[in-house]
């Protein structure tokens, strides 16, 4: 929780960056003063808005585990002008952060509970940091799965990290592509990310799905969880809409009486079934 | 203790904005423009504000409190060290006078929105040096239907002095609504003649004739939850019929608060600023990849109506993010009826006659 509603950023400097596929890439980011990045704490599942001036602002989850303390990680792919700014940006230069924002994933509620990640395209970002946090405790949870899709194999992001989720009994990794996606000599699945995962049955009653992805693929995996079982309250997305100001007050980001900045951005499923269809 | 009220006459009343002008309070009040209609608009002379037009003027006077377009901060990357700097604000006390019973509702609604926690700082400032006055309205519009949305044209809402104006004499009644509008009113109001019971009769007769004029109907009280199940209704294409999304509605309502944050100027230096905004444009939610959750003009339209009169008032007590005003309806360009898209919707009809009778010949 921010202490004041302020819209004015703290500066803060481009410390590291990695492309991630040929559109998506991750920066590594940390506030100029000491004291702030020190009192900066976050959750996983909560986000920040990111200024490259000149530009704007973006809302953008905080991608590192809340433990990797003095600096934040952010993985965005160019889509806009804002975007494709950021990516010019190298190490060294400036943005500005503002934020932490938002709830957070309930990490606390899936103890000894078999786990799936959902990830499709850009969506696996907001997976990131709650996945980071699972295999950090690995021990206090069940079975756990990452499901990671993309258009092509090429758009699939983290695939530098793929070796290391699965290291020493981590995770189970699934990637899949879209029909068509697919390069020569591809050994993962195809199909769209809700008809893979209901093709593996990898959900039941107990278990925990954490998705996010396009809209659409959103309605399908409820769809897909439900046909398999899983209550939509332990069905956890996180929602990205436009916003602008954070805070709850400018109104871009309003599904109903939700406001994604201020009630959000993660929500379960049961709690989605209540907002007005507006994703 | 409270005090109960003053009978001044128009030259004492005159004199006090002379004596608060003099002391340096800006003081805004409605203007008549050249064009017919009027404005607020910081006065040079009490003269100007003692006695503002009859008309409502044109847009609300929420950019005393929220302005349409404010800088929030410069920066400067082109030297050796990247600097902010957040312009100065000004710091005077400023005096509202002459608005109608329904703006003052209408920036209350506004502190609903920006003094919750967590405060905005700016406009918290900003209102903490501002004190209302209110005026009671002497004459309704067609359009007017404060009535309908819980107000009334001699409401004290969001006011910290009162005043009515006296059919006849011409005298006025300036009642204290707040302790900052009786501390403001405290050293003139000890030469002022108390308020009569004679007065408060006239004040009383006065506001019940403009109340009787107002034609539009009172809004069903179950609206806000016939409204929240009527998402997928068919008739939120009727009522928006014409939208041409131009945001006329949100700029010139007292009581709408979104905003955008922009940035101008290059990546070496230039500002941010917040302006406001409207549901009514497209491109309030969509995203970068261009999809669009309210992807056409009535989904749009539909979020101006529910937020104002379901979402917010399942929020705040039954209270609904309109005063009814009536600016939306005047101003549009396409004869959209806000009025009559809620009583259409509340009463589970289309009515398409009806929610079209505001299109101008």
């Amino acid at each position: 929780m921010s202490a004041t509603a302020t819209l004015l950023p703290d500066l803060a400097r481009i410390t590291g960056a990695r492309d991630e596929t040929y559109d998506v890439r991750t920066l590594q980011i940390e506030l100029v003063e000491r004291d702030r990045a020190e009192s900066f704490t976050w959750r996983p599942g909560q986000f920040a808005m990111i200024s490259v001036f000149g530009f704007g602002e973006a809302a953008l989850t905080i991608t590192n585990p809340p433990d990797e303390e003095g600096f934040i990680e952010i993985t965005f792919r160019e889509m806009g002008k804002l975007t494709s700014a950021l990516r010019r940006l190298s190490t060294g230069q400036i943005v500005g952060v503002r934020g932490p924002f938002g709830n957070s994933f309930p990490l606390d509620e899936w103890g000894g509970r078999d786990i799936v990640f959902v990830g499709g395209g850009i969506g696996m970002a907001a997976l990131h940091a709650p996945l980071a946090a699972v295999l950090r405790e690995r021990d206090r949870f069940g079975e756990v799965t990452v499901v990671v899709g993309a258009k092509s194999a090429s758009d699939l992001v983290y695939r530098g990290e793929f070796d290391e989720w699965q290291r020493a009994g981590g995770a189970r990794l699934i990637r899949a592509v879209d029909p068509g996606g697919e390069v020569d000599g591809w050994d993962g699945e195809v199909g769209l990310l809700p008809d893979v995962f209901e093709r593996l049955g990898l959900s039941g009653a107990e278990t925990v799905v954490v998705v996010c992805g396009p809209p659409v693929m959103l309605d399908f995996m409820l769809k897909a969880t439900s046909r398999l079982g899983t209550p939509p309250a332990r069905v956890i997305t996180t929602l990205e809409n436009r916003m602008k100001c954070g805070l709850g007050y400018c109104g871009h980001c309003s599904v109903g009486r939700f406001m994604v900045c201020r009630d959000g951005p993660v929500i379960s499923g049961e709690a989605l079934a209540t907002l007005p269809k507006e994703l | 203790m409270t005090a109960l009220g003053w009978h001044l006459s128009e030259k004492e009343w005159t004199e006090w904005l002379r004596v608060l002008l003099e002391s340096g309070i800006a003081v805004i009040a409605p203007v008549l423009g050249t064009t017919g209609t009027s404005e607020f608009q910081r006065v040079g002379s009490a003269e100007e504000a003692a006695a503002p037009p009859p008309s409502r003027t044109a847009m609300s006077p929420k950019k005393f409190l929220f302005p349409q377009s404010e800088v929030l901060f410069s920066f400067d990357f082109s030297g050796e060290s990247a600097t902010l700097s957040q312009p100065e604000m000004e710091r005077g006390r400023q005096l509202l006078v002459g608005l109608r019973p329904c703006d003052a509702a209408g920036l209350r609604r506004l502190d609903e929105v920006f003094l919750s926690e967590p405060e905005d700082p700016t406009y918290s400032e900003r209102r903490q040096r501002t004190v209302i006055v209110s005026q009671a309205c002497t004459q309704a519009g067609q359009s007017c239907f404060c009535t309908a949305v819980g107000g009334s044209p001699s409401g004290r809402e969001g006011a910290d002095l009162a005043l009515t104006k006296l059919e006849g004499s011409g005298d006025l009644l300036l009642e204290p609504v707040t302790a900052g509008g009786e501390e403001l009113a405290a050293p003139a109001s000890a030469s002022w003649r108390p308020i009569t019971a004679e007065d408060r009769a006239q004040a009383a007769r006065q506001a019940e004739a403009v109340t009787s004029a107002i034609t539009r109907e009172p809004l069903p009280p179950n609206a806000p939850p016939i409204l929240a199940s009527s998402f997928d209704s068919p008739a939120w294409a009727e009522v928006a019929d014409g939208c041409i999304g131009c945001g006329i509605c949100a700029y010139a309502c007292p009581s709408c608060s979104c905003f955008d944050i922009t940035d101008s100027g290059g990546a070496a230096c230039g500002s941010r600023c917040r302006s406001w905004d409207s549901c009514a444009f497209s491109t309030f939610t969509r995203h970068a990849s261009g999809h669009n959750p309210r992807a056409d003009q009535p989904s749009r339209y539909r979020q101006r109506v529910m937020h104002k009169f379901s979402y917010f008032p399942a929020e705040h007590g039954g209270e609904m993010m309109c005063v009814g005003c009536g600016r939306c309806i005047d101003l549009c360009p396409a004869g959209v009826d806000i009025h009559h898209a809620v009583l259409a919707l509340a009463s589970g009809a289309t009515l398409r006659v009806q929610a079209r009778s505001g299109v101008k010949a």
